[in-house]
Parts: structure tokens; sequence; C-alpha cells
């Protein structure tokens, strides 16, 4: 018999250093946790052999439109996974976790604290990640690495009219959708933006 | 014609990399947006869910959506519930349903050269019948025309989608691996990823989503109804720059140009690249713009609602009621300027 109190959590999730520390954290909690990386082809199979309380996914992962297929889908689940927020009825945590970059699914008839205490968790690891994240650009030693990145994200910031970090963002999002490395991304960014005749586009 | 100064002219859009995100890049690109006295800063997303909570809370302002999703939102069907409106369409058509290379050959056999989708669907039947597996199709999304098209020409060549065949979803940007590892017999998708598979070599196009349901609504410019109370000039504003973009985009001498810059990152990127020299034997039918395409019609969204039913997603209710409230033609006639058109029932 398993705790009452232990769920079942799978985590979603590229950036392993992420998921690493969001296991460490759930796990401490008394949770059993999964961590899936990268290969989303699996994740059909996965989700329904593990038949997880809760699965908790980078927004950014293409694969949230996967999970939610399958709980819509539910005749061959025998687990309903719904969003969070239908449960919670909390929209300022959901904001939060909409911020942070992490969206959650829980299985039918879960008590919501747990599930509460397991999203502030998830949303602090997200956050103290971000944080991470800008010290470790900063300080990487691969500097030719950063500054393909750093360039890229200065052509996409002029051409896309954005800010530094939507530009981040939309690097990593198109390094996902490629399952490439993001200095790759940022090369080709670089090279197709620089073959544009820039001062034409953007104006009619 | 109500053109009054927007009460918020700095947007963030969403979009998600298919083809017919057209309208909203080449509004950004081509200074549609600009000419209305609007700022767009356009946000590619990954995936359809992250769409509508962004919008819903209020990330996004407004976004390219499949055109059941507002209704779906309004519904709360599997998300919270947000009333959502759509005052435009932005395209019609752009689906198909593409057979990976190896089925298509073991079809082929029964199907003439041009077949239609009740002799693929007859092949399919029997070759089901001969199996000791079920194959395994893949949608992207439960909330789309993709979707409800899949199951209902399934079901109109006698196969049950729950029981004779396996349905999983699988991201538009790794629906041709998935097939190209075997893990997958077929899918219905959205542009570009039919023709693309075609060209690699990886998959048919079998059929289409026009042959399916002609001229059916694909996408629509979607925003909460709190935002679209609150911004009546700029949501007026935005629906003609992204009329006049579907206009531009319907002139073919433009269709290079606008090929160019689908490819900037973060739009369409490579995976526009092999469009150039498409040339696909099925009537996809994909238009932004033309009679009966931009108006959200309400026959369109109580098709959708219908679906909905059907497929078990939603327990029913007043389909009219529902449809009046999401698709706002009124919104859309008056931005334009346009006389109170016949309601498009």
């Amino acid at each position: 018999m398993k705790d009452s109190r232990s769920l079942d959590v799978l985590i979603i999730d590229d950036e392993p250093t992420r998921a690493e520390a969001l296991f460490d954290a759930l796990n401490a909690l008394g949770h059993k946790v999964v961590c899936h990386l990268s290969d989303s082809r699996r994740l059909c199979d996965q989700v329904s052999e593990l038949s997880p309380d809760m699965v908790i996914i980078d927004m950014d992962s293409p694969n949230r439109d996967t999970l939610e297929s399958m709980a819509a889908m539910s005749r061959s689940n025998p687990r309903p996974i719904v969003f969070f927020a239908e449960k919670a009825d909390d929209r300022e945590s959901i904001s939060a976790a909409i911020s942070a970059g992490v969206s959650a699914y829980v299985a039918d008839g879960l008590q919501t604290d747990r599930v509460k205490a397991i999203m502030d968790t998830a949303i602090a690891q997200f956050d103290a990640y971000h944080s991470l994240r800008t010290e470790l650009e900063k300080t990487k030693s691969q500097l030719s690495e950063r500054k393909v990145v750093e360039k890229a994200k200065g052509m996409l910031m002029k051409h896309q009219g954005c800010d530094e970090e939507q530009a981040y963002k939309t690097l990593r999002k198109l390094a996902m959708d490629r399952s490439q490395k993001l200095v790759e991304v940022a090369q080709s960014v670089i090279d197709i933006l620089e073959l544009t005749t820039l001062p034409n586009a953007g104006k009619r | 014609m109500s053109i009054a100064t927007p009460e918020k002219t700095a947007l963030k859009l969403g979009f998600v990399p298919l083809l017919d995100c057209a309208p909203l890049v080449i509004a950004r690109e081509k200074g549609f947006f600009e000419a209305e006295g609007l700022n767009v800063v356009l946000s590619r997303e990954s995936n359809w869910a992250n769409i509508r909570d962004k919008v819903s809370f209020g990330l996004l302002d407004g976004a390219q959506m499949l055109s059941p999703m507002p209704l779906a939102a309004t519904l709360g069907l599997g998300s919270q519930t947000t009333p959502m409106v759509t005052a435009l369409a932005l395209s019609m058509n752009g689906n198909a349903v593409t057979l990976s290379a190896e089925l298509y050959r073991a079809l082929s056999p029964q199907l003439r050269d041009r077949p239609n989708p009740a002799e693929v669907g007859n092949a399919l039947k029997q070759w089901i019948g001969t199996l000791r597996t079920k194959p395994v199709f893949a949608t992207v999304y439960p909330y789309s025309c993709q979707h409800y098209q899949l199951r209902y020409w399934l079901t109109a060549s006698g196969i049950n989608p729950d029981d004779d065949v396996t349905l999983i979803a699988v991201p538009p940007t790794q629906m041709i691996s998935t097939m190209r590892d075997h893990m997958i017999d077929g899918y219905c998708a959205g542009e570009p990823w039919n023709s693309l598979a075609q060209q690699c070599g990886e998959g048919r196009v079998a059929l289409t989503g026009y042959q399916i349901w002609p001229d059916s609504i694909e996408k629509v410019f979607g925003v909460t109804q709190r935002w679209a109370d609150a911004h009546p000039h700029t949501h007026a504003a935005l629906i003609r720059a992204l009329v006049n973009a579907c206009e531009w985009l319907s002139f073919s001498d433009n269709h290079p140009e606008a090929l160019e810059l689908l490819k900037l990152p973060p739009y369409l990127d490579q995976s526009a690249i092999p469009l150039g020299h498409t040339d696909t034997v099925l009537p996809i039918m994909q238009s932004f713009f033309g009679p009966g395409v931009n108006c959200p019609s309400l026959s369109h969204a109580h098709l959708m609602l219908e679906q909905m039913e059907r497929w078990g997603q939603w327990s029913g209710g007043d389909r009219d009621q529902i449809a009046r409230q999401v698709y706002r033609h009124d919104i859309y006639s008056n931005a334009l300027g346009l006389d109170r058109l016949s309601q498009h029932a």
C-alpha cells in the first residue's frame, strides 16, 4: 500500500538540470517521481504504463498537446487527466505557473492541497532555474557559442521588435521543434536573417 | 465604419508555425498592422494548449486558433472555462490525411490514380480486416478540424475510430519522423506537414480535408470575451489589418514573397523552405481570402459543436446560443464597415 500522501509524478522537461532539481525536491516531499526527457514518441505508452497521478510539463514542450489529446481520448486511458486549473480554482497560482512556464495535469479526484504543494514546488524550481540559467549564460566558458546566441538574439530582437527574453524563448522553441542545439539554431537564424534584405522587410 | 483610436496599440499575438499563420506574418511584415496604428509582436508558440492558456490569462492579446478552440474554451472542454470570441476566420481548408508510403503501397492495388476518400476508406477497411494489430493514426489536438475530419472519414468508411484503429497524438513537427520510425501509419494534419511528407517520400497525401468538408473554416483569430469588450476599437483595427493581409495573400503574384517572409525565423523557418516547388495532386485548397472565407459563419460553429457532441467531448446544450456568443460576424461586419450581412447561418 502506498502512503496516502505520496503521489506518482511524471516530469516532462528537456532541461536536465531543472528536471533533476525538481525530481529531488519532489522526492524530498515523499513523492514517487519519474522523469521523461526529450523523446516524445514513447510518451503515450509511458503515460499509459505509469498511469501517474500528476504530470508536470514545461509549457513550451510540443508534448502538451499530446497530453491534452490523451485526456480527451480518455476511453483508451483509464486515468483521465485534467488541467490543473479546473480543480484548483485559483487564477493567481495558475498565472504564476504560466509565468514560470510550467503546466500540470492531474488525475481526476485528487485532493487539491497535495496538488497545490507540488505545483508550488514546481513553480519555485522553474523560477530558480530561470535565474540560474541567466547566471550560467553569463559565465559560460564556450564564449564563441555564447557570441553566436547573443548575435542571433540581437538580430531577432531587431527584426521582431521583441525584448531579449522573448528572443531567447524563440530560439529555444526553434531548438525544441528541430531537436537541435541552441547554438545551431542561432547560427541558422543569423544565416537566414543576414540573407534577407532587412531594410525592406517589415516595411511596405 | 468605426475608425476610432485603438484603446491599446502595443500588442502581443500568438501563432503556431503552420502555413496558415501567414495572415499574421504578412500583416506584420508588410506593415498592415502598422497602417492601423498597431505595434504587434508575434510570439511563436509550441503547442495549442499554450495559445489557449496565454490568451485566457492575458499573456497574449489574441492568437491564431484552431476554429473549434474558442468554442471549447467557452464551454470549458479540456481546460478551465474562459469565454472567448472570434470575429475573423483566417483560413479555409488546408488539412490532409497522409498515409505512410508503405501503407499507401499496400492499398494501391485497389486504388485508382486519384482515388476519392470513399475508395481510400474502403481499401483501408479491407486492409484492417487482414491485420492482427490495429493501425495507428495520429492527430495533433483533440479540439481541431483535423481530429474531427479524421474521425468523420473513418466512420463514413465503416471504420470505428475508437475500436478499429488506435488514435494517438503527435506534435506536427514530429509527424514525419514518427511515421518514418513505423510508429504511426498515417495522420491528419495541417500544411505544410502533408506536402513535406510527400516530398521527402515518407508518405502520400491520400485525401484532403477539403474532400471531407469542402470550404471549412480552419483557423480563426481568437480573443477572450473580456478582451473584446475592453478593446473594441483595437479589435476592429486588428480585423482590418488581418483582412488586408489575407487579401494580399490571395494574389498569386505575391506568393513568392510570402514564402520568403514565412521562411524568416521565428515563423515557419526550415519547414517552409521546400514548399517553393510543391505540386500537390489532390485539392488541399487552402485559402485566406474570398467570399465567405473571412466571416466567422454560424454554420461552421454549429458543425464544430455537433462534432464535439458526436465524439463525446461535450455533453450538449443550446448550440445556437453558444454559436452566436462565440462566432461574432457582427463584430467582423462592423470592423469592415459592411452593411449588415445576411446571416451566414
